[in-house]
């Protein structure tokens, strides 16, 4: 018999009723950068503690019944109502929250991106044993004990290049008896800049310079512009090539000829006849090589152009623009 | 992946096990002592563990433990079967599941098990104070439920027992209507009696001296509300058994199966008027008779009628019980008697006791009528030196009557009944002996008849032609003011009343302040018995009854979600009030006002994005804004971060400003 068969309705079904409900969840709690907690947006039952607590009580009654013991009924109603209580107490925990997303940061694929979540309460009240968690990715338990917001980093694997988006994060909470779980899913409209994968490729054959005036002017092969020399003495430690080192091949010395008025363009047109994404990847090593011998760079792409510079900031925007290049949302 | 949340907190561990010993202590004289050693161990083993000298048990330690534990019951109670073996069995699995407790589901386990535990301690007494201390116990448990869910809690705090002590104040309104509301309807089936628990009061056989030692004991036996007026101390019998036969020195009451078919029910007794009507709340005594005035009837379900005339419980009262009852004391009781029921009440063994037996004759042959013989004999028992006395010293011959009679003439009341009854079966007037309770202290605060076990009597009853049965004390012959006085009095010059309970708060009657403190707890005792305790299926429909007229469904639901509503309703204000939506300052409130008119047109500021960033990129987009919203930027910038006073421009400058700032829609 084909298992399959049973199964793929099934699958499917369950498939449409999670996307049912997916689009409800957007319905009734839509994504915004931040949300209070309100009756709107908390969900609220017993959780597998209650029922066992609710076993227990019925346990409990009979007890009362079979000895006629009106202080055991009294004891047992009392923790009836206790359970009642409790549902306005947990709900209340949750009530009232405001999550704010903080940022996103920035990752390669495979790697863990940090979203930066901020919890702050609306009324004078301390809340308890808060569980943050996103589907895949790390869980926190925080109190929010003062009037301080409390930030919260969670941890979420990315997977592909462009914008990464982890989905609804789960903010539960079982306080404060344990038999009620009250729980949201809130969209916090953040996401993560995934980069592309850094691929090395052994030689800038087509790296071009740029002329002070601006023209751009082959210049493969120049050996007085880009190449290596033995290391002497007196030469910035900055322009040691590392890696040369690494492999024995003794310390040598990048050598710039004019490195203040000529520079580097890493151009998409430099690897002929290859893919969109692994033209993406080259460029992304480079940025990252560039970067970390400290020279200067600029970056075109069909549609956009870095003028050529350094630093942090230099950087983010060239990843940034090859990790959204080709997507809708251009920067 | 669950770790975090699963932790129990150092606070939570600290609860639990002042929790655990809370809940031990009221046990703790019910149960064999090596269950406290197992506590004490349970809880430095666990202890240990916290601080990593130790480890938790294996699970052969574990199975072993737990099956020692079991045998271990079962060695010191005989079986595993009743109440007190199954209490035992509860505690020690509470304290081994301590020792195992790891995560957090094993404290829910261990909390759960201290509420059923509470729950236990209710099945052998209601009193007051144990309801107190129970109360004490349950929000301890509670406090460790809400400690065990305050993460990051590693000192012990008090926050937990404030907030839990809140809760349970909180669910006690909504309780209370459930208690009253929630029918009562019998057991669903048998239970476990307590059979180990000792017998309390008079029991169903009586030799010399079994009630003189019962009056040492100044326990309360049972609590009487009298409808109107209460009669004369002098009155006050309380008929519980009946002694119709003698053997061996030993009175004792007839058993169930030796009463004939025919005899088993009482005889209609012709009544006269309205009665008096009163309720009696007993004590426990791990017996089944009720006490009574004579002749007694009680609506109160449940209680059986004896041929003898006495109330009767079907089953032993386990635990504080309160019944209805009415009697007629002037009624005639049975003025025709059945031929067995004579035959009974005349018996006397065939040998014995030959000088009371000769001493009645030579007292018949002086009279001419029965009655007059009971007159002769109590003033016999008057004008010779007896002497009623609470150490009347142990009887020693086999004729004991006798003994008593010519030899010591020193006796408590059963001496006395005794011989009464002896002598008069023995001239043919049948007679038997009553045993209960005589008087009883009236409790000024609330006019209730408090009987003590001290309290404890034995009389004589006789049947007389044409008057049926008359009640006879010898007793009142020999000191009248035991009967007019109670006790206390009958026994002041002798000094032993209560001689063995020298801090019983009944010997210091005489100290006003003192008394008064103890009458006004027995008045507390008494209210919480009869509206707490008492509260039973009759009780409940008259009080509904009573508050709302017919019962019905529909009053009953309406009564129902009437109560939660009243008291849920300002539990959840108080909690989930908003104090005027956010605190937020007018400053952020506009210039947040601002980026929501920018995101109409699709610009909305990105996450973590400054107002000065956000500046730059709108000044990119939207050129023919710009010097707009640079002012708008520029103000609230100055606004922000200028300090107090500081700032050139005003906060209403910039209010206007982000007022008066249109986006364009057209772009769009």
């Amino acid at each position: 018999m084909n298992v399959g068969a049973i199964t793929e309705p099934f699958a499917e079904w369950r498939r449409r009723s999670q996307a049912r409900f997916r689009e409800w969840v957007n319905r009734r709690i839509p994504p915004a950068r931040e949300v209070t907690l309100d009756q709107k947006r908390i969900f609220i039952f017993p959780s597998r503690v209650g029922l066992f607590f609710f076993i227990c009580l019925l346990v409990m009654l009979m007890t009362a019944i079979n000895f006629e013991s009106n202080l055991s009924y009294g004891l047992t109603f009392w923790l009836v109502t206790l359970f009642i209580i409790a549902t306005l107490h947990t709900y209340a925990n949750l009530s009232g929250i405001t999550l704010r997303a903080v940022r996103a940061q920035p990752a390669f694929p495979g790697q863990q991106s940090e979203f930066e979540i901020m919890l702050e309460r609306g009324r004078r009240r301390d809340h308890y044993a808060l569980r943050l968690h996103w589907p895949h990715g790390s869980e926190a338990l925080v109190n929010i004990l003062d009037d301080d917001p409390v930030r919260v980093r969670l941890h979420v694997p990315v997977a592909e290049r462009g914008w990464y988006s982890p989905g609804r994060l789960l903010l539960e909470s079982t306080y404060p008896l344990g038999l009620l779980r009250c729980w949201t899913w809130v969209d916090l409209d953040i996401r993560a800049m995934v980069y592309p994968r850094p691929l090395s490729w052994p030689d800038l054959s087509g790296a071009s310079s740029d002329a002070p005036d601006g023209a751009a002017e082959l210049v493969v092969g120049d050996d007085d512009f880009f190449g290596f020399r033995n290391y002497q003495k007196g030469d910035s430690l900055r322009h040691v090539n590392w890696k040369a080192l690494a492999k024995g091949q003794g310390m040598q010395t990048r050598q710039y000829t004019a490195y203040a008025e000529r520079c580097v363009w890493l151009d998409w047109e430099m690897f002929p006849g290859l893919g969109v994404e692994q033209r993406l990847s080259h460029l992304c090593y480079w940025v990252l090589e560039f970067d970390a011998g400290q020279e200067e760079y600029g970056l075109r792409l069909p549609g956009f152009t870095l003028e050529p510079d350094l630093g942090e900031r230099h950087k983010e925007t060239a990843l940034k623009a090859l990790a959204l290049y080709g997507l809708e949302e251009h920067p | 992946m669950s770790s975090l949340v699963e932790q129990v907190p150092r606070n939570a561990l600290v609860w639990i096990i002042a929790s655990m010993f809370a809940l031990l202590a009221p046990h703790a004289l019910r149960i064999p002592v090596w269950v406290l050693l197992v506590y004490i161990v349970a809880v430095v083993w666990r202890i240990q563990v916290h601080r990593g000298r130790w480890s938790f048990p294996g699970r052969v330690v574990k199975v072993v433990l737990t099956l020692s534990g079991f045998f271990g019951v079962m060695a010191s109670y005989g079986s595993v079967i009743g109440l007190e073996p199954t209490v035992a069995l509860l505690l020690i699995a509470f304290a081994l599941k301590l020792v195992e407790l790891v995560k957090r589901k094993d404290a829910y386990v261990l909390l759960f098990l201290g509420y059923f535990v509470c729950i236990t301690e209710f099945l052998f007494s209601q009193d007051l104070l144990v309801t107190l201390y129970s109360i004490f116990t349950v929000v301890l448990v509670t406090t460790a439920l809400v400690a065990l869910h305050q993460p990051g809690q590693q000192r012990f705090s008090g926050s937990s027992l404030r907030l839990a002590g809140v809760m349970l104040l909180q669910a006690l309104p909504l309780m209370i209507v459930i208690f009253f509301l929630f029918p009562r309807f019998g057991p669903l089936w048998t239970v476990p009696i307590k059979s180990h628990t000792a017998k309390t009061g008079m029991s169903d056989f009586m030799k010399p001296g079994d009630v003189a030692s019962l009056s040492q004991s100044d326990e309360v036996a049972f609590r009487v509300k009298f409808a109107g007026e209460i009669p004369p101390a002098s009155e006050l019998y309380w008929r519980g058994l009946v002694f119709s036969r003698l053997r061996q020195g030993v009175w004792s009451s007839l058993g169930y199966y030796e009463v004939p078919a025919g005899e088993m029910r009482p005889r209609e007794v012709a009544t006269n008027g309205e009665g008096v009507g009163y309720s009696v709340i007993m004590e426990p005594t791990q017996q089944n008779w009720l006490y009574s005035l004579q002749y007694a009837v009680s609506g109160t379900a449940g209680v059986m009628h004896t041929p003898d005339y006495r109330l009767y419980s079907p089953g032993p009262i386990e635990s504080e019980y309160m019944y209805r009852a009415r009697s007629w004391p002037r009624s005639v009781v049975e003025p025709e008697l059945s031929e067995w029921r004579r035959k009974t009440e005349l018996k006397l063994p065939p040998l014995g006791n030959d000088g009371a037996r000769s001493l009645a004759q030579r007292i018949r042959a002086d009279v001419d009528s029965q009655q007059a013989f009971v007159d002769a004999v109590l003033s016999y028992f008057s004008n010779e030196p007896f002497h009623y006395t609470l150490k009347p010293g142990r009887l020693t011959s086999s004729d004991q009557i006798d003994e008593f009679l010519f030899d010591s003439r020193r006796g408590f009341c059963e001496h006395y009944a005794s011989a009464f009854v002896f002598m008069s079966r023995s001239v043919g007037i049948p007679a038997r002996v009553v045993a209960g309770y005589q008087g009883g202290e009236i409790n000024p605060v609330n006019k209730t008849v408090i009987v003590h076990q001290f309290d404890a009597h034995a009389w004589a009853e006789v049947w007389l032609e044409g008057r049926g049965w008359v009640r006879v004390d010898p007793t009142s012959a020999v000191a009248p003011s035991r009967i007019e006085w109670g006790l206390e009095e009958a026994l002041a010059s002798e000094g032993t009343f209560l001689a063995d309970a020298p801090l019983s708060p009944l010997r210091y009657r005489k100290l006003p302040l003192l008394n008064q403190l103890r009458l006004r707890y027995d008045a507390l005792t008494y209210q919480w018995q009869s509206w707490v305790v008492g509260f039973n299926r009759e009780a409940q429909f008259e009080l509904l009854h009573e508050l709302f007229g017919e019962i019905s469904a529909r009053v009953f639901i309406t009564l129902f979600i009437g109560s939660w509503v009243l008291v849920l309703t300002p539990v959840a204000i108080s909690l989930l009030r908003r104090k005027s939506t956010r605190e937020i300052n007018p400053l952020d409130k506009h210039y947040l006002l601002f980026c929501e008119r920018m995101s109409e047109i699709g610009l909305a500021r990105e996450t973590g994005e400054t107002p000065d960033q956000y500046y730059a990129r709108v000044r990119e987009e939207v050129p023919e804004k710009a010097e707009q919203v640079e002012r708008i930027t520029g103000l609230y910038n100055e606004l922000a971060y200028a300090g107090p006073g500081r700032a050139e421009r005003s906060l209403a400058e910039f209010i206007s400003a982000v007022s008066s700032f249109k986006p364009d829609r057209r772009r769009f």
